[in-house]
């Protein structure tokens, strides 16, 4: 194989010009979303664009976050990521512990009722859901948002950890149960401390989710007060449909908490994804 | 076990159970019964009015209309293109990727940034690239390399609003299976490969022969969500034509939101509703059924 | 607190909240039906002779019962006012109603105009309607029809004092089925906006006042250039092609509205759709029409395009927008069947959901009182009260000409299926400015589906 030496240098350097290329092309349209946030709206149609802005300014973010509201946006899907990412990681997490120890009446349908709402499109319950929320008062309500964002990452989740839950040295909890200690004592002090990785998994996902639901949130408010950024966002473009300054300065701000978290957390996005597949 | 033990252990795991339960039934399984029920009627939302039982009236009436059958082309055409683009360019990314010695994370993250981005902000921002009149992409094409000898109308033309449409799905997607594949790759061990190669095998055989069986699950998988997801798109098509011009870039869920919100036909969206949960049933189980274990001979 | 302590509080949290939600205060009052006694005026006709009888009826009615305001209320007004015209709602026109009713706090919100009939039809289907609406006039067939909206004729006493106020032709687009569910906010229609810089530059001195003049015109603009175009559009809804329909002479329906057979296929209809086609094909016409949206306001202040037909509000846009372009107006070049543009503008109507009916009252009387209605002429609302006319016109001179078109001007189809019939007008005008199908033949597939959805009713 002495031969390959400089075959292999060839290759390599081919490899990292291809990959690069591809890069290009992927961030190409990320770049440029963040130059055009950062021009003033005379340059935005400039012919031949500009890749770097010409008087580069933050004006845009400015107005999106002053007088735009986006202030209150912001807060608002916070709230709602935040309290639908706990509930339903914690709720999950229960259902989860049930399945991987307990032998019940009813654990195989249920547990397949999950499985199959994994597969139906979230929107296809959207008309129902619009009448139950009406019915129980939940329209125009955060909590009406929180609920179904709960409702729609709980099967996942829920699936998830009980892979992870089944995995876990019984050893443990049994030493519990001996010592007078019961369920509750084993679910808080053994089982959700060792499973952090997994609890980090399933809290990023449903948070990413909820962050950037958009149908639901799209059709449960209609007020202006109780809208997320992606709403806002949307509706903020048919207001101003050729101010793409604006709308883009507003799509970076939403986009921040999102970066920041993949930035601080790669490994668990990645693990995510993979723990489901590879186990096929 | 005892009794009592046994007992003491169906009513703990119930009660663990039991918020999850709630949020599940009240929020999924509840409205799946009901958007049943919906799709059998002529569903009056005023007060007052009263819904009008029509039995299959509204499955019928879906088979009848082309909007329908435009929307269902279009869906199923979105599904053709983008999942095995995505697939493919993915796993050319990943064996790539594979063989780098330095420099992975970097590239990984900068193929998995679409996918953390919504649907929302890439949506508008292809809407804007794919602009008519002085969009970047039509820059690039007829000023840059001078493919085009014109600015082409992307958005308003059916088959190019498509074109962009699924564009933008196989770009935001491609670095989910990548990085799947990417792990899938990194899990298949060494010696495997040595062993195929002191045998003879080329580097095509052995990824045909070696690589591609050993991946089998993770392909299956991948292409089942795809599916999915691929039946399922609806904020791009809303947000960068909504359906227009003349219903032509319609697909299933936009139609069925359209119907449903615009106007007011609940009975009719929760049919279409049906329909697509029907198909992509059907779909997915005919994949896992046929495309999980290799053939036997 | 011990783990098996909190589990067992969450749970119960939870549960709880749950709980509260569900038997949270409902959205709406359920309506009730409740028995009334009226006195009935008819004119009976009898063989040879008209007798006017009256007679006392029981009549039932649905009604949602408003409670009576304590203390401040507040309600909700959905509106698409551009930019500049909700500044002035905001700043100037609700703060002094606040003013003058302390007790009602107006909650002001904008909505595109493109997602409005979604946003607002989903909020009514979810019973949480906004209180007033300021609505496009082609909407209130279709809200009155499916009972969502407040006869305001029976709810305001005081209701014939505006009715006798305003311009007869706004009001009757709040009429249907023998009540007035609504009254004129401000009117409108479309005329020339011709661009002065790019005339002078082809040579041009005077706008058109024919069709025949402004081909004339096209001719010239396209010799400037490629990329210089005669006219735009955004598409080829009513608003857009009825002018040059209505122009030509043609039309889309019989006066009564019962057939369109023989009239949206009509020969002059035809020679309508087949103008636009040879605009389109010439390159006078911006493909911007064929959909996906073309930015007319801003080629026409960077001179690229020449005409548009635009309504009263674009000064105040442009003022805010392109300070250093000027307007220039005309009427709607003149066809065989004369200069006719389309009559546009909005109605306040209240909904029947509203919890504070006589608030929402005192909000309509507001917005139509003279004060108010010359408030919003300084950014470009034409008035609907006859008797502030003439000092809107002192304070905007170009309304002068908007008042000339609108003496000749037609209205959409007041017919609740509108929406769905615009929506097969706008598909037959693309596949007809495409070229997948003649105008003849298009018009004559479409004729009959107009038909049926006038007929169903």
């Amino acid at each position: 194989m002495v031969l390959n030496k400089r075959q292999q240098f060839v290759e390599i350097v081919f490899l990292y010009l291809a990959l690069g290329a591809g890069a290009v092309v992927m961030a190409i349209p990320l770049i440029y979303m963040v130059s055009t946030a950062l021009k003033g709206q005379v340059y935005v149609f400039e012919i031949p664009p500009r890749f770097i802005p010409r008087e580069p300014t933050l004006a845009n973010f400015i107005e999106a976050w002053q007088s735009n509201n986006f202030s209150l946006y912001f807060r608002n899907s916070a709230v709602v990521a935040v309290t639908a990412t706990l509930v339903s990681v914690l709720c999950s997490a229960m259902l989860a512990y049930a399945f991987a120890r307990f032998q019940f009446p009813g654990k195989a349908p249920i547990f397949y009722m999950l499985l199959f709402t994994l597969m139906i499109p979230g929107l296809m319950l959207i008309i129902p859901q619009f009448l139950l929320a009406k019915t129980l008062g939940l329209r125009n309500s955060l909590s009406g948002l929180v609920f179904v964002y709960v409702a729609m990452t709980i099967p996942l989740n829920t699936f998830l950890l009980r892979g992870f839950f089944e995995q876990l040295p019984r050893e443990l909890e049994e030493a519990v149960l001996i010592d007078g200690g019961g369920y509750g004592t084993i679910f808080f002090r053994i089982i959700l401390p060792l499973s952090q990785p997994a609890l980090a998994t399933v809290s990023i996902f449903t948070f990413l989710f909820a962050w950037d639901e958009f149908t639901w949130a799209l059709t449960a408010i209609d007020v202006e007060a109780k809208r997320t950024l992606p709403v806002a966002i949307a509706t903020f473009h048919g207001a101003h449909l050729t101010q793409w300054g604006l709308v883009f300065a507003a799509s970076l701000i939403a986009m921040i908490p999102i970066v920041l978290l993949y930035a601080s957390l790669q490994r668990y996005f990645i693990s995510g994804l993979t723990t489901g597949a590879l186990k096929g | 076990m005892n009794r009592a033990l046994r007992q003491q252990q169906i009513r703990v795991a119930y009660l663990f159970m039991l918020p999850g339960l709630i949020f599940f039934l009240t929020f999924q399984i509840y409205p799946l019964i009901k958007a049943f029920q919906i799709s059998l009627y002529r569903w009056e939302i005023m007060p007052g009015q009263a819904s009008q039982f029509l039995g299959l009236a509204n499955y019928l009436r879906a088979f009848q209309d082309p909007i329908f059958w435009l929307a269902m082309r279009n869906t199923a055409l979105y599904t053709l293109v983008t999942v095995p683009g995505q697939m493919v360019l993915a796993m050319v990314v990943a064996l790539a990727l594979n063989r780098l010695v330095w420099g992975r994370v970097f590239f990984r993250t900068v193929y998995y940034l679409p996918v953390i981005t919504s649907w929302v902000v890439v949506s508008l921002l292809f809407k804007f690239l794919f602009n008519s009149q002085a969009g970047l992409i039509n820059f690039v094409l007829k000023d840059l390399l001078h493919l085009t000898p014109n600015y082409i109308p992307w958005l308003q033309n059916p088959g190019t609003a498509l074109i962009a449409i699924m564009t933008l799905g196989i770009w935001k997607g491609i670095g989910w299976s990548m990085v799947i594949f990417l792990a899938a790759l990194q899990g298949i061990p060494v010696e495997l490969h040595e062993a195929a190669a002191i045998d003879g095998a080329s580097r095509w055989q052995r990824f045909w022969y070696v690589t591609l069986p050993i991946m089998r699950p993770t392909l299956v998988f991948v292409l089942v969500m795809l599916t999915i997801g691929g039946f399922n798109v609806f904020i791009p098509v809303y947000l960068i034509t909504g359906g227009e011009p003349m219903h032509r870039t319609e697909t299933i869920l936009t139609y069925m939101y359209n119907e449903a919100f615009n106007f007011l036909d609940f009975g009719y969206g929760a049919a279409l509703s049906y329909l697509l949960a029907a198909i992509i049933f059907v779909l997915s189980f005919l994949q896992i059924r046929f495309l999980r274990r290799p053939v036997e001979f | 607190m011990n783990a098996r302590k909190a589990f067992l509080l969450l749970i119960v949290l939870v549960v709880l909240a749950l709980v509260v939600i569900a038997c949270g205060p409902a959205a709406t009052p359920t309506p009730q039906v409740i028995k009334e006694t009226v006195v009935v005026t008819q004119v009976v006709e009898k063989p040879g002779e008209k007798v006017v009888e009256t007679k006392i009826v029981e009549v039932e009615k649905v009604v949602t019962p408003t409670p009576q305001p304590e203390g401040p209320v507040t309600i909700a007004f959905w509106h698409a006012y551009n930019p500049v015209e909700t500044e002035m709602l905001t700043k100037k026109v609700i703060p002094a109603f606040e003013e003058k009713y302390p007790n009602i706090k107006v909650e002001a919100q904008a909505v595109p105009y493109n997602e409005f009939r979604k946003k607002l039809l989903t909020a009514i289907a979810g019973g949480t309607a906004p209180d007033l609406i300021r609505s496009d006039i082609i909407w209130v067939p279709e809200l009155a029809d499916m009972g969502a909206l407040v006869a305001l004729d029976e709810l305001m006493p005081d209701f014939d004092e505006y009715k006798d106020q305003v311009f007869p032709g706004p009001l009757s687009t709040n009429y249907w089925k023998g009540h007035y569910y609504g009254l004129p906010l401000d009117t409108n229609t479309r005329i020339l906006m011709w661009n002065k810089e790019m005339y002078e530059a082809a040579g041009i001195t005077e706008p058109p006042t024919t069709i025949d003049e402004f081909l004339a015109v096209c001719e010239k603009i396209k010799s400037l250039g490629e990329d210089k175009y005669c006219f735009a559009d955004g598409g080829t809804y009513g608003w857009a092609v009825l002018p040059w329909i209505w122009s030509f002479g043609g039309s889309l329906t019989d006066p009564d509205m019962t057939t369109a057979s023989g009239y949206v296929n009509s020969p002059a209809t035809v020679a309508a759709y087949e103008f636009l086609k040879e605009l389109l094909d010439k390159g006078y016409l911006h493909p911007g029409i064929l959909g996906g949206g073309v930015d007319t306001s801003g080629g026409y202040a960077q001179d690229q395009i020449a005409n548009l037909l635009e309504g009263p509000w674009m000064p105040a846009i442009f003022e805010a927008q392109y300070p250093d372009k000027e307007i220039q107006w005309a009427l709607m070049p003149a066809g065989d069947g004369g200069s006719i543009s389309v009559v546009g503008g909005e109605d306040i109507v209240m909904f029947q959901q509203s919890q504070h009916k006589e608030a929402a009252a005192e909000f309509i009387r507001f917005m139509l009182s003279p004060e108010v209605q010359l408030m919003m002429a300084d950014v470009g609302q034409v008035p609907v009260r006859m008797d502030v006319t003439d000092e809107a016109v002192q304070k905007q001179p170009y309304f002068a000409l908007f008042f000339e078109q609108l003496k000749t001007a037609k209205a959409r189809l007041p017919h609740p299926n509108w929406p769905k019939i615009e929506d097969l007008l706008t598909s037959t005008g693309q596949a007809i400015l495409r070229g997948e199908k003649g105008a003849q033949e298009a018009l004559d597939e479409l004729a009959p589906k107009i038909d049926s959805l006038l007929a169903t009713d």
